[in-house]
């Protein structure tokens, strides 16, 4: 079959299963297989490059339970009223029209190593030859006292997008005047380093529309957190007296959150909440335990391909893999698919495999045309993946730079996204 | 934009100029000859995390379709550091020539936005 007409082939077949068949009842004939586990930033643009590069000459299969994907990314600028939700929602049609992907709206509930197969919610298994485990995270509930997902609604935690973000957003806006905000930002490691910060940056900077007498108090479990000299910085000059960061050397660490009275009881003080996010610590989502592929919570990779360490037929991509110094966000997850994809093409198609380089870049907004922004680039190192590169920006820059970084961030959103989903 | 155009155009100019006799590994050509495409289209996926292929008006710009001695100008620029961008400067820092001649080979070869 020319490389055109099996491209066809893929396609129609993929138009037609979306979210209906588990797999295709065609035979594929010979053509290798990859299942991708995850449609967010490591699974669906793993998925992508896997098929695009190989101009159908791989079966790519996309599980994703959801059938609209809500980026963790930005939920913070819609939080801020920047954006409205609709804008950070992607749908799946282009990777299944424009690159021939199988995608397929269910959850993978086990993997079958030895007999390489995938196990669906539904009961149907899909064989594969490789596999990208690309879940994200789940969440400890059990790591605060008092907090469970029974209480999650009532201090939403909001780290997965989706409707926590939304029911977040409404607190935010319904919160009493001059009431006081409660931020607990997750222990190390965690996705998105800078993201609880950039979070109480946007509820602030609501708070100053709707709220100017509201409070916020930031309850960390750490003594020091990502880009902290630029946050405190700009929330002294934007929000002056509104923000109190407390770190644990301060408060003592969190014993107990009584979610009925909204009370945050620490050695120092207990604290009484109007509204609250609460985000516990976290660890791989729950396939990857599935899968065997974890040591504790994380996943440990081959930093040259992210495969598995404990299955060479694994990858393991984004925030559920032990990446070591490179930090659990949608950018690293997305720099990571492609040195896994251009491996599997290897592997499957004899193609060519180049060396491994990663980069990332994570951009904040403290308050309009405020954008703060910190990156590196990594290699491959025997054991992990190493910084090779790095830079942040500069506490004296110009309100000219800071505005050029919020349109860079904007226009990054939308180079990713397409990268992810077109 | 035509002033940041303009502003690009004198950059490239600068350095040109910049580069003596004595550093002709530096020759545009040079090393747009020492490129291969598949392995710019490898490491032109980093590039694709934020240049989106239609481009924008401001900020990030379409880099398909782009003139390769130009794009090989550039980016020897943000390696030297002439020209600002902390990203662009880290990314291009860790290029050598043979990368950015297979990245200007390779981005050259794409749709320009409509």
């Amino acid at each position: 079959m020319s490389k055109i007409s099996r491209r066809l082939f893929n396609t129609g077949l993929a138009a037609a299963s979306v979210g209906t068949l588990a797999f295709p009842s065609i035979s594929l004939g010979a053509l290798p297989r990859v299942v991708v586990i995850g449609g967010g930033a490591g699974g669906a643009t793993a998925a992508r490059y896997i098929a695009k590069d190989s101009n159908g000459g791989v079966h790519v299969t996309l599980v994703e339970a959801s059938k609209r994907y809500y980026t963790c990314f930005f939920s913070n600028i819609y939080l801020g009223g920047f954006r409205n939700y609709g804008s950070i929602g992607h749908n799946y049609y282009g990777l299944a029209v424009n690159q021939g992907v199988n995608v397929v709206h269910e959850w993978a509930v086990s993997v079958d190593p030895a007999a390489r197969m995938v196990k669906l919610g539904s009961g149907n298994t899909i064989p594969y030859d490789k596999l990208v485990v690309s879940p994200g995270i789940d969440l400890k509930y059990d790591s605060i006292n008092g907090y469970s997902a029974g209480v999650q609604d009532k201090m939403p935690h909001a780290w997965k997008s989706g409707t926590q973000v939304q029911l977040l957003r409404n607190q935010v806006m319904n919160m009493k005047q001059g009431g006081t905000f409660v931020m607990v930002p997750p222990p190390n490691p965690y996705r998105c380093p800078p993201g609880p910060y950039e979070r109480v940056s946007m509820i602030a900077h609501q708070f100053k529309q709707s709220n100017p007498t509201g409070k916020i108090v930031i309850l960390d479990p750490k003594p020091k957190f990502s880009k902290q000299g630029l946050f405190e910085a700009g929330w002294q000059k934007h929000y002056p007296g509104m923000i109190e960061w407390i770190s644990s050397d301060t408060h003592g660490g969190l014993k107990n959150i009584n979610a009925s009275t909204m009370e945050f009881e620490t050695d120092l003080d207990t604290f009484k909440a109007d509204a609250a996010c609460v985000v516990p610590a976290q660890k791989a989502g729950a396939i990857a335990m599935a899968a065997g592929v974890n040591d504790g919570d994380w996943c440990p990779i081959v930093p040259a391909s992210m495969q598995s360490k404990a299955d060479e037929n694994i990858y393991v991509l984004g925030d559920a893999s032990v990446a070591k110094s490179m930090p659990k966000s949608g950018f690293s997850a997305n720099s990571q698919a492609k040195v896994a994809a251009n491996h599997i093409r290897g592997a499957l198609t004899g193609s060519k495999v180049f060396d491994a380089r990663y980069s990332n870049t994570c951009w904040s907004l403290i308050a309009p045309d405020d954008d703060v922004k910190v990156g590196a680039s990594y290699v491959a190192g025997a054991e992990a993946i190493d910084v090779e590169s790095k830079f942040i920006s500069q506490a004296d820059d110009s309100s000219e730079t800071r505005a050029a970084n919020y349109q860079e961030s904007i226009d990054w959103y939308n180079g990713i996204t397409a990268d992810m989903f077109s | 934009m035509k002033i940041l155009l303009f502003v690009i155009f004198l950059l490239i100019s600068v350095c040109k100029f910049a580069f003596s006799e004595e550093q002709q590994i530096s020759d545009e050509q040079e090393i747009i000859a020492m490129g291969d495409i598949e392995y710019g289209e490898y490491l032109g996926s980093e590039c694709a995390a934020c240049h989106h292929q239609s481009g924008a008006s401001e900020g990030i710009p379409s880099i398909h379709g782009m003139d390769a001695e130009v794009f090989v100008t550039l980016m020897l620029a943000y390696r030297s550091k002439l020209m600002e961008n902390p990203v662009m400067q880290m990314i291009a820092g860790r290029l050598n020539n043979e990368q950015i001649g297979s990245l200007a080979l390779y981005f050259s070869k794409l749709e320009p936005p409509k």
